[in-house]
């Protein structure tokens, strides 16, 4: 999948798009670089692309216009920003206003191909009948009886839980702010009841994983939301540090 | 009212609702005093040269409120108004006392024992006129406050004076009001410089960071570097993550330790905030597994969550650091008369008696950690502050049996109160 994958790079920082576009070609991936939000609308006009890896703090209009700009012109197109530790305002703000993920700096460039992989694969997914059943990991949901199950074992969850849920896993892979799932589920006037999430994702998490505390699949972005695991299994090899052995792996390409 | 008019419109123009609402006071005080004293003109008809002169006060009075509301309120109004009911009234001299600066300011000649004086009549006064002289002196107050005084030598009836004294005591409380929304609001913009500060130190550091992370690690990914050359880049990358939770360490506690340190308060469920810092540390603690205990489901308090999320932050962190490899990490929290505590426990070094009481100290690091395992000593001082800022405090206990924990105990606001 990487070989055709055409990246559009956008950070002030020229010493960051050094950093980043050396290994992404190397590895396979074509970049082209922009470095204000301008040049950027301007190249995806004229060119296609795959992804774009887009910084949120630049001078001119910045990230947080043109991530809306873009988000206009291509619906699907994959959106990953990047931010600092610490901005979780900022990044709660790019995914209500259509970023697919975010990547915090300083990060390892597995991390970031794992990242655009995995929202390339997302965007070229055709969509889902509403109706088709999911399965992720051992959870599977038939959305036509709203009936859950893990590993074939039923699971009884309340009318709020299965829709919690539901949402999640139908958008596996990607953060979910709080309000954004707030919303979806309650109701928009109910935006800002955070700690009345948290407190059924907490009642969830002891119904569908083997150990709330250390969970698998509905895994918390710290300040920002809630992300069910895409790939339960490998997750965890995404998340941590490259090491000496490891090489990366696509699992999912063709 | 073509005064009042005036003077509300000056304001508008020149000053905020904190200025404004007390000199519409000020000024329908004034034109009552100025109506009753318009009203006393007519009752004493038949005393023509009087009425003249209670009209002319009148007239003055209106000068009077006028000039005040023009007055440059980000300067001390004291000589200004001395000055001007000197000058508008015709009378010798002028002394004003303003209690809250503790200060004596003066038009005409006065004899040098003038500051006990003004002082004593602010103190003591309850009389209007110097029992001695005859001279007219007043308490100013706002409402029953005395907030200084009024002595005034030369012809001036008692109903100016009462009105003069009126008219002092609301320009010195709107000069206070004034002083006091230019300090709040120099504490806003001084806040709003150091987070641009902090949030531009931030991106500075964080791209060379970012920039050597990418580089180091496309290096490792692309595979062709010899075993030697491998493990410098290896080393490279780790030390950049070092400096990078470093760097964001210590602008987080910049922002913490802002003097004007101001509480947040809201209302937190406790065990979903557990969640969210235990989930901020999964990819560092993945040999130690993290176990919560919290004392009741829906146990919510009253207080700044990032203040909170900074102590646990911490707490966690050192658990996670100092826990022997394999064992669990256990984040507590359990419900107290007034209060809630805090408590986070692991199985490690035992820290040594003599460096509980220290080891909140901003910098300090014990023995069993100075030079063996990373860190600045800034941390637990944070979780101080942080608890103590909630009217709490912080403490420890460590042994070979029972392991380390640190607590934190953070008050309960009476329902009701303020929060």
């Amino acid at each position: 999948m990487s070989s055709s994958i055409r990246v559009l790079l956008v950070d002030d920082e020229v010493a960051i798009r050094r950093a980043l576009r050396t290994p992404l070609n190397e590895l396979g991936f074509q970049t082209v670089e922009a470095s204000r939000g301008e040049e950027a609308l301007h190249l995806f006009r004229t060119e296609s692309f795959d992804v774009v890896l887009l910084d949120i703090q630049m001078p001119g209009i910045g990230g947080m216009k043109t991530l809306v700009r873009l988000r206009a012109l291509a619906p699907r197109l994959p959106i990953l920003i990047l931010t600092v530790q610490d901005s979780e305002e900022q990044k709660v703000e790019a995914l209500e206003c259509g970023a697919d993920d975010y990547i915090t700096k300083p990060f390892s460039i597995r991390e970031c191909i794992a990242r655009i992989r995995s929202a390339v694969r997302r965007a070229q997914t055709p969509e889902r009948p509403e109706d088709a059943p999911v399965q992720i990991g051992e959870i599977q949901i038939l959305p036509m009886r709203r009936l859950v199950s893990k590993s074939g074992r039923s699971i009884h969850l309340t009318r709020k839980e299965y829709d919690i849920l539901y949402y999640l896993m139908i958008h596996a892979g990607r953060a979910v702010t709080y309000g954004k799932l707030l919303g979806s589920v309650w109701g928009v006037e109910y935006r800002t009841e955070f700690d009345y999430l948290r407190t059924f994702i907490r009642q969830l998490r002891k119904k569908i994983e083997d150990d709330p505390s250390n969970p698998k699949y509905l895994l918390t972005d710290p300040y920002v939301g809630y992300r069910f695991a895409e790939n339960p299994i490998s997750e965890d090899l995404c998340n941590r540090p490259a090491t000496a052995s490891e090489e990366i792996s696509d699992t999912n390409s063709p | 009212m073509f005064l009042a008019l005036n003077a509300g419109a000056a304001l508008a123009q020149s000053g905020g609702w904190l200025v404004i609402v007390p000199t519409c006071l000020m000024i329908l005080l004034t034109l009552a005093l100025a109506a009753v004293s318009v009203r006393r003109i007519s009752f004493h008809a038949l005393q023509a040269q009087h009425t003249r002169r209670e009209r002319s006060s009148a007239e003055d009075l209106g000068e009077f409120i006028l000039d005040t509301t023009h007055l440059d309120l980000r300067r001390e109004p004291g000589p200004q108004l001395a000055r001007m009911i000197q000058q508008i009234f015709a009378i010798e001299a002028v002394a004003i006392f303003d209690a809250d600066l503790h200060k004596v300011y003066q038009a005409g000649e006065w004899l040098s024992d003038l500051e006990n004086v003004v002082q004593n009549i602010s103190l003591f006064e309850s009389v209007t006129q110097d029992p001695e002289v005859g001279l007219p002196r007043r308490v100013l107050r706002i409402g029953n406050l005395p907030i200084g005084a009024l002595l005034l030598r030369g012809e001036i009836s008692a109903f100016t004076s009462d009105a003069i004294a009126s008219v002092v005591a609301i320009t010195f409380d709107r000069y206070h009001s004034h002083a006091n929304v230019s300090r709040t609001e120099n504490a806003r913009q001084a806040e709003q410089l150091r987070t641009a500060v902090l949030d531009s130190l931030a991106h500075a550091y964080k791209t060379p960071l970012t920039a050597i992370r990418a580089a180091s690690t496309g290096l490792s990914e692309m595979g062709c570097l010899a075993p030697a050359q491998f493990e410098l880049v290896a080393l490279i990358d780790e030390q950049a993550g070092v400096l990078a939770e470093l760097t964001t360490r210590l602008l987080k506690t910049a922002r913490l330790q802002a003097q004007d340190l101001t509480l947040r308060p809201e209302k937190v469920a406790v065990a979903p905030l557990i969640d969210d810092v235990v989930a901020s540390f999964r990819e560092r603690l993945n040999n130690t597994s993290v176990r919560t205990v919290v004392s009741r489901e829906d146990l919510t308090i009253r207080c700044d969550r990032d203040l909170l999320v900074a102590l646990l932050t911490q707490y966690v962190d050192n658990a996670g650091k100092y826990s022997t490899p394999g064992s669990t990490v256990t984040v507590q929290a359990t419900e107290h008369p007034g209060e809630i505590i805090f408590s986070v426990h692991n199985l490690g070094p035992v820290i040594p008696l003599a460096d509980h009481a220290r080891i909140f100290d901003r910098y300090f690091r014990c023995a069993v950690s100075a030079g063996k395992i990373p860190g600045t000593g800034i941390g637990l001082s944070v979780a101080k502050r942080a608890a103590q800022a909630h009217g709490g405090n912080v403490w420890l206990t460590s042994d070979c049996e029972r392991g380390t924990t640190f607590f934190a105990s953070l008050l309960v606001p009476p329902e009701g109160g303020p929060g």
